[in-house]
């Protein structure tokens, strides 16, 4: 009874601090259907799926309003966000962009670390993604990222599979082998 | 994309081949700055296969290793009307400007339909939209969706025609027939493979033909197929295609001249050549057969420094005007209502949406240019400013497209907040101010 009672004021707790940073769009709803995979507060702890804590608040806007669209096309997403307003989308955003993300990385290969940092940095993905990885705008934050997501992520652009995203990336990774993606997967994921 | 795939020829190998390896990757990209530690545990990373940069990066010199300069991002929910400071714009005395219709996130090109309709294009959105305007107000909808960057609209003869970068779309009689089903051309205009730059703005010419644009697929690149780089015509059934101009890298805005019925276009200049080089340019087509000088020559008199060869500038066709580097010149539309003051009677009205390729912004306006017919003695000056601000270097919309209504009132597409706002002028407004 005390744990429910604990669970129930926790939830409240989180609730009534996400109403509070929305405007007049009710979207706990939502929310809580986006946080049973991505996480209540945006930091997902399930292998492979991303965190959305921390994101640019126009990256996630653009991402939620592509895959409602159906450019972007993501099988565990596909209507997900069929009906979602654009106000719903925006008020969505801003509740994730206004959380931190907490990096979920495990033991660091130390190797493996500086073979993704050196590579990062020769492959200029600063340039977008900002020196530290922190994203901006319409270019999202990949510092403290799911590795397995990054990883997945990274392939799907090398093969030219990641359709209806930004073309920008388009051929950003082409050639790179999977032990370059893995090395950059793994040190993003590290940084905090 | 893969510009090496198809290509045969030896500027784009070459810049494939600096990709390659990550030691020349620096050589390429970054001497000019200390070089990354490398990892002590880890061998250098192995060889990556040949693989060009990505089209926007390709040229990007060594000074500009560490440049966080990267293109502005794009904005795909709805604005609503209250939610645009459309007081911060400054026009000529006399003139008003008002949020004529929102709610079309990334609105571009606009093609008026025969019943007062208007169609606009988009980029990444995949959208074509419908405005109606029943007198007091506007509403939109979706015409047609999920291509890939629609951008291409012109209406003709009771038709609307879309163009996205591999589709060509016509809809007979939309403006009785809301739902028609689409006849798709496809097949007849023969697009080419490579996006970058190949999304679209087109437009009837005073001969009945469909002018189209074929962008070059990178930002400075030997051209991978003749293809590129290129504006064409067709007949309006697709058939009948001429290429006109050859070296134009990428133009995403014409109109023709109200007296010489010749064909005036803006072109954007390539990225990561320095702050304030090469300029976007407006040019004559004052016959078919001219080149523009892309990739070798930029803006009529400046070598490439990267795509070189000898005499690079020479037969290349000069510019009219100058535009600014990197503001992004898009539409063009000259005035030929009775609505402005006389000055305005066939001067251009051009949108600069704005850089992202330069330290300090520029553009972010629209812009008036007075030329003679020829082009000759052009004189830009201000007509719409305030979408930015110099002093922060903020900005919050930027102007794309112009459209003249039949009552001389010009519309002008904002693609960052998918609104578009209406200029009009009276007399009163000048005694008002």
């Amino acid at each position: 009874m005390l744990y429910l009672r604990i669970a129930t004021f926790a939830f409240g707790l989180i609730c009534s601090s996400a109403t509070s940073l929305l405007f007049a769009q009710d979207i706990n709803t939502q929310l809580l259907a986006c946080g049973a995979c991505h996480g209540i507060d945006g930091n997902s702890k399930i292998v492979g799926t991303p965190s959305l804590a921390g994101q640019p608040k126009i990256f996630l806007e653009n991402q939620m309003a592509m895959i409602r669209e159906g450019m972007r096309d993501i099988p565990v997403m596909k209507g997900q966000l069929d009906g979602f307003s654009d106000a719903t989308i925006v008020a969505i955003a801003k509740f994730y962009a206004s959380n931190s993300i907490q990096s979920q990385a495990g033991t660091r290969n130390q190797s493996m670390y500086e073979k993704g940092e050196y590579i990062s940095k020769e492959a200029l993905c600063g340039t977008c993604h900002l020196p530290n990885y922190v994203g901006r705008d319409q270019m999202p934050r990949i510092a403290s990222q799911s590795e397995a997501y990054l990883l997945h992520t990274m392939r799907q652009f090398r093969s030219n599979k990641a359709t209806g995203r930004d073309t920008i990336m388009a051929a950003s990774l082409y050639g790179m082998s999977d032990d370059d993606l893995k090395a950059i997967a793994h040190y993003l994921s590290q940084l905090k | 994309m893969n510009l090496s795939k198809n290509s045969t020829n030896k500027g784009v190998r070459l810049i494939s081949s600096l990709w390659v390896v990550a030691p020349l990757v620096a050589i390429f990209a970054g001497c000019a700055t200390a070089p990354p530690e490398k990892p002590k545990a880890a061998a250098t990373p192995a060889p990556a296969a040949a693989a060009p940069p990505p089209a926007w990066k390709q040229g990007m010199g060594a000074d500009m290793a560490n440049s966080t300069l990267a293109p502005l991002a794009g904005k795909m929910t709805v604005t609503p009307a209250s939610d645009i400071p459309i007081n911060k714009l400054k026009l000529p005395p006399g003139f008003k400007i008002e949020v004529w219709a929102t709610g079309m996130p990334g609105a571009r090109a606009m093609a008026l339909g025969d019943n007062g309709k208007v169609y606009i294009g988009t980029r990444a959105i995949g959208r074509v939209y419908e405005v109606t305007d029943n007198g007091k107000e506007r509403t939109s909808r979706v015409v047609v969706d999920k291509l890939v960057q629609p951008a291409g609209v012109a209406f003709n003869n009771g038709s609307l025609y879309v163009m996205a970068i591999d589709k060509v779309l016509r809809f007979d009689g939309i403006d009785k027939n809301a739902s028609v089903t689409p006849v798709d051309l496809t097949a007849k205009f023969n697009l080419p493979p490579e996006q970058h730059h190949n999304w679209k703005y087109i437009a009837f010419g005073p001969d009945g033909k469909l002018y189209v644009p074929f962008g070059a697929p990178c930002n400075i690149c030997e051209l991978p197929t003749a293809e590129y780089a290129q504006i064409r015509r067709y007949n309006p059934d697709g058939s009948g295609m001429e290429v006109l101009a050859t070296g134009v890298r990428n133009t995403v805005g014409f109109d023709w001249h109200p007296t010489t019925k010749q064909l005036w276009f803006t072109n954007h200049g390539r990225d990561w050549m320095g702050d304030n080089t090469p300029n976007d340019t407006l040019n004559l087509m004052s016959k078919t057969g001219l080149n523009f000088g892309f990739p070798y020559c930029h803006q009529g008199n400046l070598p490439d420094n990267v795509i070189t060869k000898a005499n690079a500038c020479q037969g290349v066709e000069q510019p009219i005007a100058l535009m600014g580097p990197h503001v992004a010149t898009m539409g063009i539309k000259f005035y030929t209502g009775n609505m402005f003051p006389p000055e305005y009677k066939d001067a251009a009205l051009i949108a600069r949406k704005g850089s992202w390729n330069r330290n300090q912004k520029v553009g972010f306006d629209v812009v008036m240019v007075k030329a003679g017919n020829d082009g000759k003695n052009p004189k830009i000056t201000p007509f719409i400013t305030g979408f930015m601000n110099p002093a922060d270097q903020s900005f919050w919309g930027r102007p794309a497209y112009l459209m003249q209504m039949t009552d001389g009132s010009m519309l002008v597409s904002d693609e960052q907040l998918g609104a578009i706002y209406r200029v009009t002028y009276s007399k009163q407004q000048v005694a008002a101010k």
